[in-house]
């Protein structure tokens, strides 16, 4: 780095000055919040510890446990690649169809916007139990209305092959919030791009692919790289609704990390397993980031 | 709040240069003892607050300072504190045996305290929730188990007799079946929520040896394949909600309780808690002790919430004071008067406004019985093992597997649960 | 600059028919028309679908608690039990709760709005040693589980002496939110650099860039931001109820758990307290949205 420091021309060096001047909050709210609890998690990673006692050094052997003789961790973490791999391109797709849908400028939109926000905004055991009511085999309303049209629904929840869908559908119904992103990722676009190309004779599906997506993609690299990390922590439904049931069918990966931590108060081992999910989320980051050279557009490089 | 304690800091430098430093001395002698505790059905935090009232009047040189935490988040923060090494409250619940470590031993306490007789309490709940690895670690604070409640409007309209104290688990499909009624979705009873409970016990089935060695002959063992068996017949049978139902109603903590108010539960295991809802909505109710197993030993899931001093606290005698105080006679006569506590002083719970009315004698009679929580307090890696074996479980539960498939579901689960008894003993040594 | 004022367009929801009437004939319009109709039958579809859950639990904050698990289920209540929100109001002191939520909110929105524009700023549009590798630190932090910081940073502010304060739950906000800041980062480098470039050889320093020309048009962004630390400050519940102790400081996400008790829930009262405490973040979002609209794509328009 201080190579390249020598080779900037007085501009330049003035530049980069003003840049790490207005980084200067955010390296230090990273040190502090973010570098000095990771140093510690790392520590603990090579101990054991009850939380309530000492740590105790035990090198390597969190490591070794998780690759060589602990099943529950395979388990867990195929699980939650599997859910990243179903939700992770539904949410993306559905998000920006919400986000066109929504970016209509019709009256009374302000009011559909709102509405389509409502899941987002519930959040806990409220949307659980609901949800647990919505696909009750028997007498939930989804099942119901499949029973009108003569199909004979799933026992959702309570169904090994079935459970991981609806905590996909769970997290899907969610949205209205992602929609919110695309939906001011599109303002960024110039109608007059659109203007041209209808000049041009370009169709609506023309210029959805040739003017939307494109300058769109910094928005979709940005929902990416967040659905993906999100997809990959995720918890609260598994730990309010199935509790990693039935069969394990939703033993998701953070699941297992807060039982380890908090209930068997093993975080020495936690801190393994979670620095581990950090080192799988950062590398698909790195790779998404490789390859976004050559699919995502900035107006500005 | 710090918008308000900058300015309040600012009043009281400003006094500091005023007063003279005499003062400041005497308002030393007062010493702040903070207090966490929940708020519940059995102690709202308004008695709490006035229980502490009564505490900081009667004793000046002494004030409690009360943090009330929702039920729901109170593990969290306690485990983060305590993690934290520094925070903590100097009395709270020390309701996870993880946390005992950092508990005080209250032994030299109690022996030096004429006021505090170990033998005036519950002799079961003192034994596993008070005494651990040879210390005093807390007091014990009120009662609860699990028992069957019985709608009597369903038995009385299907003319079927109340169930009998001394009824077997084969009893209890059977009067199930009688009042259960798909026209109504009306169901006879509820299944047990986990493996390895009072059924269990009473049936003679535990998940490993004592010695926490082995889980070959245990988890799979004829008693074992018996408990699982009765399971497999009642999920069999159709006369209990499905697991979809039971869920949500309430999760393992809460029970179907809201199922058995709306009537469509006849019989539900459920607590003292739910008997408080139950009276209060006006359902003509019974309890039974859990069904049992001729012959057998009788075990009943009961439970009551060790509170402690901190191990870090600076004030240990005035901590125990307040300790002795909340969790003492005193302390559980005035929570149960103005509150709905079951004190864990029998001498106390005999004085109970309700004492006299039957659920209540019913309820007695169930502390009375041996508790599962002995074993399982003294087997640290019971719930770790338990994880590992709880697919037989959803298999049965979920009707996955046939009658015959026990056996050969528990044998292939042996060795995984075997894998993580050992992980476990290795890590704490037990 | 007359980029400025076109940022802020008025979501005028005639415009584009009036438009379409002017610039092209009437039978464009109809047309339009007719597809604006199938839009709003999707529209009306779909918004049933997602108000299903909203008015469930309104009905079930209706019901008495042995009616909300009768069977067969009903969707109203036999008599509606108005009551049950004066009793969640009455158990605990709501209002008070919300008004601490409103406060963190406020608190922590200032602290977005300060720090963010700034660094992202730095990394959409300056150049420095070391970029691409803090770009990707920075994104690391949203990557590590929140639940294995909790014990070091609760050890932080103990040692800072801040526990039983605000400042744990608003302090982080002022060095930046790592989403907020690639939010904005991605927002900010779809704006045509042309603008700054042209400020720049006019003698604009890069902070009047920033705070003249980048941040008028990152509006949208902006908004969002605030929209997302509304939600996520009114329904955070793991950080106050670590940090917190004095019972009438809780925000309402600790107020609602209250409800949940040892042995139950009373969902009539719970559900009660719940539509009350989302009312707020729904109605911010309403007002918020029409600054989502409107933009760089509306200059075009003007000019």
């Amino acid at each position: 780095m201080l190579a390249s420091w020598r080779r900037l021309s007085p501009m330049a060096r003035r530049e980069a000055l003003e840049a790490y001047l207005a980084l200067s909050p955010w390296l230090l709210g990273f040190t502090l919040f973010t570098v000095m609890p990771i140093a510690v998690s790392i520590f603990l990673s090579f101990t054991q510890w009850t939380i309530i006692e000492q740590p105790i050094w035990i090198g390597a052997d969190n490591y070794v446990r998780m690759f060589t003789r602990d099943p529950l961790f395979w388990q867990a973490l195929k699980v939650t690649g599997s859910f990243v791999l179903i939700s992770l391109p539904l949410k993306l797709v559905l998000g920006l169809a919400l986000a066109l849908l929504l970016n209509n400028r019709l009256p009374g939109m302000n009011f559909f916007r709102t509405v389509f926000y409502i899941p987002a905004v519930i959040s806990g055991v409220a949307v659980s139990l609901m949800w647990m009511w919505l696909l009750q085999p028997d007498t939930g309303v989804v099942n119901t209305l499949l029973d009108a049209v003569g199909v004979k629904g799933p026992n959702w929840f309570w169904d090994k092959d079935w459970a991981l869908p609806s905590v996909a559908l769970m997290s899907i119904w969610k949205v209205g919030g992602s929609a919110i992103i695309y939906l001011a990722g599109l303002q960024n676009i110039p109608a007059q791009l659109y203007e041209a190309a209808e000049i041009d004779g370009a169709g609506k599906w023309g210029r959805f692919w040739r003017i939307t997506i494109p300058l769109l993609t910094p928005t979709i690299f940005f929902q990416l790289i967040i659905e993906m990390i999100d997809s990959f922590k995720v918890f609260t439904e598994a730990f309010v609704i199935t509790q990693g049931g039935p069969l394990k069918s939703t033993y998701f990966y953070m699941l297992y990390f807060y039982e380890e931590a908090f209930r068997n108060f093993n975080m020495g081992y936690a801190s393994a397993l979670a620095l581990f999910l950090t080192l799988i989320i950062l590398a698909t980051t790195i790779f998404i980031n490789y390859t976004s050279k050559r699919w995502v557009y900035y107006e500005s490089e | 709040m710090w918008y308000r304690s900058r300015k309040i800091s600012l009043v009281l430098f400003a006094l500091l240069m005023l007063i003279p430093f005499g003062a400041v001395t005497l308002a030393q002698d007062v010493v702040t003892i903070e207090w966490w505790t929940v708020s519940s059905e059995e102690y709202s935090e308004e008695v709490q607050r006035a229980l502490v009232d009564q505490f900081n009047a009667e004793h000046p040189n002494i004030q409690v300072n009360i943090t009330v935490l929702p039920e729901s988040g109170f593990t969290e923060r306690m485990t983060a504190t305590l993690g934290a090494g520094s925070g903590a409250p100097d009395v709270a619940f020390f309701w996870d045996n993880n946390w005992f470590p950092q508990a005080l031993d209250l032994t030299a306490y109690i022996e030096a305290d004429p006021d505090l007789d170990p033998s005036t309490y519950f002799e079961g709940f003192w034994n596993t929730r008070s005494v651990w690895q040879d210390k005093i670690v807390g007091l014990p604070l009120g009662v609860g188990a699990n028992f069957v409640m019985y709608n009597k409007d369903v038995f009385d309209e299907m003319g079927v007799a109340y169930p009998s104290p001394d009824w077997t688990t084969e009893d209890y499909i059977a009067t199930a079946t009688t009042l259960t009624d798909p026209d109504k979705r009306r169901w006879g009873g509820d299944r047990p929520r986990g493996p390895f409970r009072a059924i269990w016990r009473n049936y003679g089935a535990f998940p490993y040896s004592d010695d926490s060695t082995t889980v070959e002959g245990y988890l799979n063992s004829d008693a074992s394949v018996a408990a699982y068996t009765w399971l497999w017949d009642l999920v069999a049978s159709n006369v209990t909600p499905t697991p979809a139902d039971i869920e949500i109603l309430g999760t393992e903590g809460t029970g179907p309780i809201d199922l058995f108010l709306a009537g469509r539960l006849a019989m539900a295991t459920l607590n003292q808690g739910h008997v408080l809802t139950a009276v209060e909505s006006g359902v003509n109710f019974g309890i039974v002790p859990e069904p049992q197993i001729p012959g057998n030993e009788r075990y009943a899931n009961a439970w009551s919430l060790t509170a402690s001093v901190w191990a870090g606290t600076e004030h240990p005698d005035e901590a125990y004071e307040w300790l002795s105080y909340w969790v003492g006679p005193e302390g559980q006569q005035f929570l149960m008067q103005n509150g709905h506590l079951f004190p864990s002083i029998p001498a106390v719970l005999e004085t109970h406004p309700d004492a006299d009315k039957d659920y209540v004698q019913a309820f007695f009679a169930v502390l009375e019985q041996r508790q599962v929580a002995e074993w399982v307090n003294a087997h640290p890696c019971n719930g770790t093992v338990l994880r590992a074996a709880v697919d037989a479980w959803d298999l049965v539960n979920l009707g996955e597997i046939g009658r015959d498939d026990i056996k050969a579901t528990l044998d292939s689960l042996v060795e995984p649960a075997q894998q993580a008894l050992d992980e476990c003993v290795a890590r704490l040594g037990a | 600059m007359s980029l400025n004022s076109s940022a802020a367009h008025p979501n005028d929801s005639f415009a584009d028919i009036d438009r379409q009437l002017r610039r092209s004939n009437l039978t464009t319009a109809l047309r339009r028309l007719a597809g604006n109709g199938f839009l709003y039958f999707i529209m009306v579809v779909l918004a049933l679908i997602f108000m299903i859950p909203l008015l469930w639990m309104f009905t079930t904050s209706l019901k008495t608690r042995q009616e909300i698990f009768v069977w067969p289920p009903t969707w109203l209540p036999a008599v509606p039990q108005w009551d049950n929100y004066a009793d969640a109001f009455a158990k605990y002191p709501l209002a008070r709760f919300m008004l601490n939520s409103a406060i963190l909110v406020m608190i922590n929105a200032l602290g977005e709005v300060i720090s963010v524009p700034l660094i992202a700023f730095a990394f959409a549009r300056l150049r420095f040693p070391g970029k691409r590798i803090l770009f990707i630190m920075m994104l690391s932090t949203m990557m590590i589980p929140g639940q294995i910081k909790l014990i070091p940073l609760f050890s932080l502010f103990s040692r800072l002496g801040l526990i039983g304060t605000y400042w744990p739950l608003v302090l982080p906000s002022f060095f930046g939110n790592p989403f907020f800041i690639f939010l904005m980062v991605q927002y900010m480098r779809t704006i045509p650099r042309d603008l700054d470039e042209a400020a720049r050889i006019d003698g604009a320093s890069t902070w009047t860039i920033l705070y003249r020309i980048i941040l008028p048009l990152s509006l949208p962004a902006v908004t969002v931001m605030l929209v997302f630390t509304f939600l996520w400050t009114w329904n955070d519940f793991i950080s106050p109820l670590i940090y917190l102790s004095d019972f009438n400081s809780y925000p309402i996400s600790v107020g609602l758990a209250f409800f949940q008790g040892r042995y139950g829930v009373e969902w009539n009262m719970f559900m009660a307290a719940t539509l009350i405490s989302i009312i707020p973040v729904l109605v911010l979002y309403f007002f918020a949205q029409r600054h989502l609209i409107g933009g760089i794509s509306t200059l075009g328009l003007k000019g």
